[in-house]
């Protein structure tokens, strides 16, 4: 039996007349009844804001994977790091982090973010070392509020004497996510990455973040993130007006057999974007899911 | 305008009772064991609820019992208010979110991002606590290197780029905050702007509050005192033409008799260790904590000693985290106070008393339907929308 977990993304924006939470609580509970394994919140500059919307997936849910989607310019990491051992404690720990780091220029300057370069790196980098070191390094609370074990003094945050206490402190770090083929994104995932999300075409660049890694003696899961449309048959397959602005549009036997070969290549995750979400979560929760399974 | 009153959720778990600071509910010890509760033992299992189970209760009986809403607090060892109301939006109709917060935490486009959807996942229901305070190494520990004074500047430039981004097609450049063509996604566009209650006793937030707020919130305090702070917040608000509105957060030991309510209090002053009497230290630099300090009694000639005012009993902080004023008396007696501090100029409520869940249901029976009908009291559901 292959085993590659499916993640679906959700959506932040109108599509057609569907919208709002309305409409993302439909595909997250399909994504959930379709005994998938998780979902992900993109950050969407034209839509919902990723951390309410995960939180809001996550209390609908009891099984999946939330993936919010956000770039470290949008608190400090303590705060990031607060809200999140929150939303593990009421999810059972199913939320995870994809951090934006090479966002579009103009939208990080939209959104106050005029850090550029190779120091959005090295910005990430320091944002996940504060966030995982406050996670653990928490001593009792005290009247005036809690003194911790762990100082960190870097280019873009600081902390003096943090951590969480429990219980914040008792749940697991969210899964960290990252994206991008470049070799500071590399990098950045050899050192702090949990997963690495690829597109198709860059997937190529697997072996060397693996290679990576490796020589820190880490271990980066592979996944690939692609938009699908999928199909009974290829009569059903021609008819559709979509299939030419997908990356892969086929029959679920079809589909099932990129998955493995996906699989075989050493990807553990894919993240399927398939419209209209709602059908389409449901088609791959019972046709796909069963296929690669050899069900 | 009519008397908003809130029930205040606690994001620090929750006791069974004032009479012994013992944490059941939300998982704040670190096993757990028969008697705790959300996440609690089934079978010797854990049951699979968490603490956003039971605030998801607390909000439905606060609902209920015909409270507005419920403030939400902020603290290192607290769960987030944000998190919380993201994860309970759902749940509720007319219950308002007041969502406590630091504005250096959040940059204000993440903050006007959140916001905005929550709005639309609430339908308009979120309120602002804007926290600028805190305490010294509190600060650091969030990783906030401003200082105090800075702070509130920084929450009057936070609160404008805020507004400037609600507003759409918005540049700025300030000492703290810098953004180019910001604005909210047309999906988010037109949402209410939150309300906001300000915090803060500093001669820098009062003045900071001048600007910003919608309501001057303040811990209870002996009534002349607080009338004598709503005084200095009125005359700094007259100088840049604004009148602002006051709210008092208090907690509430309420019981058929007055009798009834001290024996309350009597168990629970029983119960302390003599290190928990000499624990009263207050947090950090808070001018407002430092305030309370000076006004109470001393907790060496028992219990009512710390009975400052008649029914006002300023020993609370001892008996449960938080602050240190409330009330204690019959229902009629916390209703007359009660009446007696919308005579000083209170327009909104955050009341307590714990827990949190039961008390709510308790307090919005008993003592709400006794306050004055000569002022108006939001009903949930009713006078709004």
């Amino acid at each position: 039996m292959t085993t590659v977990d499916i993640h679906v993304v959700l959506p932040t924006r109108p599509e057609g007349v569907r919208h709002g939470f309305g409409h993302l609580r439909e595909v997250v509970r399909a994504a959930e009844l379709g005994t998938l394994t998780g979902a992900v919140v993109p950050f969407d500059a034209d839509g919902l804001e990723s951390w309410s919307v995960a939180a809001a997936a996550l209390r609908d849910t009891r099984w999946l994977t939330l993936a919010a989607e956000f770039h470290p310019g949008v608190s400090t990491p303590v705060y990031a790091a607060k809200v999140s051992a929150s939303l593990q404690r009421f999810s059972g720990a199913r939320l995870a982090w994809r951090l934006a780091v090479d966002l579009d220029p103009a939208v990080a300057r939209a959104h106050g973010d005029f850090t550029v370069g190779s120091d959005r790196y090295l910005r990430a980098a320091e944002f996940l070392q504060i966030a995982r070191g406050v996670w653990r390094g928490g001593q009792a609370a005290g009247p005036g509020g809690v003194k911790g074990g762990f100082t960190f003094e870097g280019r873009f945050f600081d902390v003096l004497d943090g951590g969480f206490a429990p219980p914040l402190s008792l749940m697991p770090f969210p899964q960290v996510q990252l994206t991008g083929a470049s070799p500071g994104a590399l990098e950045l995932s050899a050192h702090h990455g949990d997963l690495h999300v690829f597109t198709p075409p860059t997937l190529a660049a697997a072996a060397e973040l693996t290679e990576r890694a490796a020589a820190l003696g880490r271990t980066v899961a592979i996944g690939v993130q692609l938009s699908v449309l999928l199909r009974e048959d290829a009569a059903e397959l021609t008819g559709a007006p979509e299939r030419d602005e997908v990356d892969f549009a086929g029959t679920y036997a079809e589909a099932a057999e990129l998955l493995r070969a996906y699989a075989a290549q050493g990807v553990s995750t894919v993240v399927l974007d398939a419209r209209p979400r709602i059908e389409e979560t449901y088609r791959i929760g019972e046709h796909l899911q069963p296929a690669l399974q050899g069900a | 305008m009519s008397i908003d009153i809130y029930w205040r959720v606690g994001t620090h778990g929750d006791q069974p009772s004032l009479r012994r600071r013992t944490q059941s509910r939300g998982g704040f010890v670190d096993t757990p064991v028969p008697g705790r509760l959300a996440p609690g033992l089934r079978d010797g299992v854990p049951d699979g609820y968490s603490y956003a189970d039971h605030v998801a209760d607390v909000v439905r009986a606060s609902e209920t019992a015909g409270f507005v809403g419920g403030l939400l607090p902020s603290f290192p060892g607290t769960d987030d208010p944000w998190a919380l109301a993201a994860t309970l939006a759902q749940e509720s109709r007319t219950y308002r979110f007041m969502v406590a917060y630091q504005p250096g935490f959040l940059h204000p486009v993440q903050a006007a991002r959140l916001t905005a959807s929550l709005q639309a996942a609430t339908g308009g229901r979120i309120v602002y606590n804007v926290i600028s305070g805190g305490g010294g190494p509190a600060q650091l520990w969030w990783g906030d290197k401003v200082d105090h004074d800075d702070r509130y500047a920084r929450t009057s430039e936070f609160l404008d780029v805020l507004k400037g981004v609600w507003a759409g097609d918005f540049s700025y450049e300030g000492r703290f905050y810098r953004v180019e063509g910001a604005g909210l996604p047309k999906e988010l566009a037109g949402q209410p702007f939150p309300e906001i209650y300000f915090s803060g006793s500093s001669p820098a937030a009062i003045e900071a509050a001048g600007r910003h707020a919608d309501y001057y919130l303040s811990w209870l305090e002996p009534f002349d005192a607080l009338a004598a702070k709503f005084a200095q917040v009125r005359a700094d608000a007259a100088t840049i033409g604004r009148t602002p509105r006051f709210a008092v957060r208090l907690d509430v030991l309420a019981r058929p008799t007055e009798d009834e309510a001290w024996d309350e209090i009597r168990r629970g002053f029983a119960n302390l260790s003599p290190a928990a009497l000499r624990a009263f230290e207050g947090g950090g630099d808070s001018v407002g904590a430092a305030r309370s300090r000076g006004f109470t009694g001393d907790p060496s000639a028992g219990f009512r000693g710390l009975e400052v005012a008649p029914n006002v009993w300023g020993g609370f902080h001892l008996l449960r985290g938080g602050p240190v004023f409330g009330l204690v008396g019959s229902y009629q007696q916390v209703a007359q106070r009660l009446d007696e501090l919308i005579g000083l100029g209170v327009d909104a409520f955050i009341l307590a008393g714990v827990p949190h869940l039961e008390e709510a249901h308790r307090i919005g029976e008993n003592v709400l339907p006794l306050l004055a009908r000569d002022h108006d009291i939001t009903i949930p559901g009713k006078d709004e929308q």
